[in-house]
């Protein structure tokens, strides 16, 4: 992404007649010319400076938190974000008059809401020593997780694998955790995880049976609360 | 007590294997537990340590969404569902024939410890059944508690019950163990009590309710905090709330209040625990309940007023300075005279109105007698709280959005927190429109018959309460028309004198 925006403003162009677009592209238009650009970490680097120097570190952590999600038209927002940015100074994303400032604030706000909302339904299943959760968010948010989860299982080894976007993040106990894109094969044996269910997985499954109360039974107020497009690797529900 | 075998009575009541019998017993004492509301993981921040498992959320983290669409935040069990007691509306309760289980305390924390770490849960909930004394119960959650601690290195949340008649020895205990520490008043008041469970007494409820609030107040100055935990920063922008003055709350925490609070606590007047607790518990390092205290009250069991209810929750939350006070509506479990019969439909409406007039006492900066009066003991159920207050005073509307000050714009209906805080940021800027207010997501179906913006209104404004209540009712009239005990009286709507068509 980084490479594309530097490629963008090195071009020389009108920013107006400029759209970036993440692949694959869905849908093509007649009229107007494609350019490919493949990662460069140098160029990356450069763009990553630039913001870091000349806008300031946090818009750049917020930036990189809008870029996880799915969204067509992120890289482009962020594009015009930053041209903005290197403008304004460091607040720019408190400028929400600027109707791509507003369009990347609430990108921002429904990425963190989903992320939250994995952060609550991660479920892991112990393989010998070591505790594996798949997910299939709609944004790439494992490194969103990655430090909320070394947090809570500092000395606990455990991998979160994104189905979706055959990422994992890996954190060995005691260390820092990183992050791995899964191979094909890797993926396939790492799908066999969640056959594995134990005493505890049943004994969850009883009590989230046991703790409803049926005089209250409210159905539309669990699934406005969680969602069925986020209960595919849940315990309770598998 | 043996481990796979209970006694009670002198019959047995359970007998299974290991394994197996730990899931039966989950499935018992889940059930038994099923009824205690509170299921929050919120009010302490604290991030993990190596070797150790886990860590708080100060916001609260919900694991899932049970069938009742409650969420599921910590593992909400009873240590015992024996219990010698016998409360009226208690389905544990001695005189009820139904399946008794006990855990023990490596039970308890192992389930805890391999939920934890499968992210089911945020921690323990853990109350108990009176096993033979309120003190031999009390010491059994304590052990609990402390092996969780020490042996599992569990650092994750744990929510606490005190049992009413517990010596303060092991309130102090379970206080430094545990997060959040709370004791259920059940009934608002010392007769329905009586009258429910004649076992209890209030004042077991009350003074170590006191006790415990002092002993956090002794914690929190020694600390370096203020005396009282803070509220929502809402509370700073109003005049006047239960919490106290504006001016006090600038400046750390609850300003004068609090500080008259740590002088009380300082001047050793106060009842806090001063006996030395359990060497191993002091060696902990922790603080007392740093989530501070909550208690639960009943809904629909006796003939407790709305009046009552809201009444006792201000005294609670302005006296003993409690982090919340949960209302638990009435499901009929017991035949008993003295209760609903079996197949009474549960209050629930009765339970969220309430819930509405809890929130408007901590975050509107209502009091209790703005909410409901002795004449009118009983909330309007067609209608929410802060709505029927302001058809009540419709002398101070309309409202000018541009130029209210804050506590006169969190009293309209359809603006909270949330809309006052966007409304204030943005009037910096320039003036605001009612374009900008639905941008904003401020509830214009009901905003819009109590506000002006730049003196305009949004469609004709009529100020007769009456009409206002019916425009607010009729936009939810599937939700009013389910409503059977509201009490509202429906008639003919009449041209002449509702719409003020006059012949000639």
């Amino acid at each position: 992404m980084l490479t594309c925006i530097y490629e963008a403003s090195a071009s020389g162009l009108v920013h107006k007649n400029i759209r970036l677009m993440l692949e694959p592209i869905q849908q093509y238009t007649l009229f107007d010319e494609y350019v490919h650009v493949s990662s460069d970490s140098a160029k990356a680097a450069k763009v990553m400076d630039a913001i870091v120097t000349r806008i300031s570190y946090q818009v750049y952590r917020e930036l990189a938190l809008a870029s996880m999600a799915y969204e067509e038209d992120v890289l482009d927002n962020i594009y015009h974000v930053l041209l903005l940015g290197f403008h304004h100074g460091p607040s720019v994303l408190e400028m929400v008059q600027y109707a791509d400032v507003m369009r990347n604030a609430e990108i921002r706000l429904r990425v963190k809401r989903e992320a939250n909302r994995f952060q609550e339904f991660v479920r892991f299943h112990q393989i010998g020593n070591t505790y594996i959760s798949h997910i299939e968010p709609k944004s790439k948010i494992v490194t969103y997780l990655g430090p909320i989860f070394a947090d809570r299982m500092p000395s606990i080894d455990f991998m979160i694998i994104d189905d979706v976007h055959k990422e994992a993040l890996v954190h060995p106990a005691d260390s820092p955790y990183y992050l791995r894109r899964l191979t094909e094969e890797e993926f396939n044996r790492l799908q066999k995880t969640e056959e594995v269910n134990d005493q505890y997985t049943d004994m969850w499954k009883t009590f989230f049976q046991q703790i409803a109360i049926q005089e209250r039974h409210n159905e539309r107020c669990q699934t406005n609360l969680f969602p069925k497009w986020s209960r595919k690797h849940v315990t309770e529900f598998m | 007590m043996d481990n796979q075998i209970f006694y009670q009575n002198n019959q047995t009541i359970y007998t299974a294997n290991p394994m197996k019998g730990l899931e039966e017993k989950l499935a018992i004492l889940a059930d038994a537990a099923k009824y205690d509301v509170a299921c929050t993981s919120s009010g302490v921040s604290r991030s993990g340590k190596k070797g150790y498992l886990g860590n708080s959320v100060a916001a609260g983290v919900c694991h899932s969404f049970a069938a009742d669409g409650r969420c599921i935040s910590l593992l909400k069990i009873l240590m015992s569902n024996a219990c010698i007691y016998d409360c009226k509306y208690c389905c544990n309760r001695i005189s009820n024939d139904i399946p008794r289980a006990t855990f023990t305390p490596e039970e308890i924390c192992t389930l805890t410890i391999e939920f934890y770490k499968r992210n089911y849960i945020e921690g323990l909930f853990l109350s108990s059944g009176v096993i033979g004394s309120p003190d031999k119960t009390m010491e059994k959650i304590c052990e609990t508690l402390r092996l969780l601690r020490t042996k599992y290195k569990f650092n994750g949340y744990i929510h606490v019950k005190a049992i009413p008649g517990a010596s303060s020895e092991l309130l102090y205990s379970a206080g430094l163990l545990a997060d959040r520490i709370s004791i259920n008043m059940e009934m608002p008041t010392n007769d329905s009590l009586q009258n429910m469970a004649p076992d209890k007494d209030m004042s077991d409820i009350l003074l170590p309710m006191n006790q415990i609030a002092d002993t956090i107040a002794r914690f929190r100055v020694a600390s370096g905090k203020s005396a009282l935990f803070e509220r929502a920063k809402i509370n700073n922008y109003l005049v006047d709330s239960i919490w106290g003055q504006r001016q006090e709350h600038i400046e750390g925490g609850n300003g004068d209040q609090s500080y008259k609070r740590a002088l009380h606590i300082l001047s050793a007047g106060d009842s806090a625990m001063q006996h030395p607790a359990e060497r191993k518990d002091i060696a902990l390092g922790r603080t007392f309940a740093p989530g501070g205290q909550s208690t639960q009250m009943i809904i629909g069991a006796s003939g407790e007023t709305d009046y009552q209810l809201i009444h006792t929750s201000q005294a609670l939350y302005r006296k003993f300075d409690l982090r919340r006070v949960f209302y638990s509506a009435y499901i009929p479990l017991n035949e008993d005279a003295a209760l609903p019969a079996l197949g009474t439909p549960v209050p629930l409406l009765r339970e969220h109105r309430l819930y509405q007039a809890d929130w408007l006492l901590r975050y509107y900066g209502f009091y209790a007698n703005e909410i409901v009066s002795a004449d009118q003991p009983n909330l309007d159920y067609a209608i929410d709280p802060k709505c029927n207050w302001a058809l009540r005073h419709m002398e101070l509307f309309p409202v000018e959005i541009n130029t209210a000050t804050p506590d006169v714009l969190l009293r309209i209906p359809g603006i909270g927190p949330t809309g006052v805080k966007k409304i204030l940021s943005a009037r910096r800027y320039g003036p605001l429109n009612f374009d900008m207010l639905k941008k904003m997501r401020i509830v214009l179906k009901r905003a819009r018959y109590f506000i002006t913006c730049g003196g305009k209104t949004l469609g004709l404004l009529n100020l007769d309460d009456a009409y206002i209540r019916r425009c607010l009712t009729d936009e939810c009239r599937e939700e009013a028309m389910q409503i059977t005990d509201s009490g509202m009286q429906y008639r003919q709507t009449n041209l002449f004198t509702d719409f003020g068509l006059g012949v000639g």
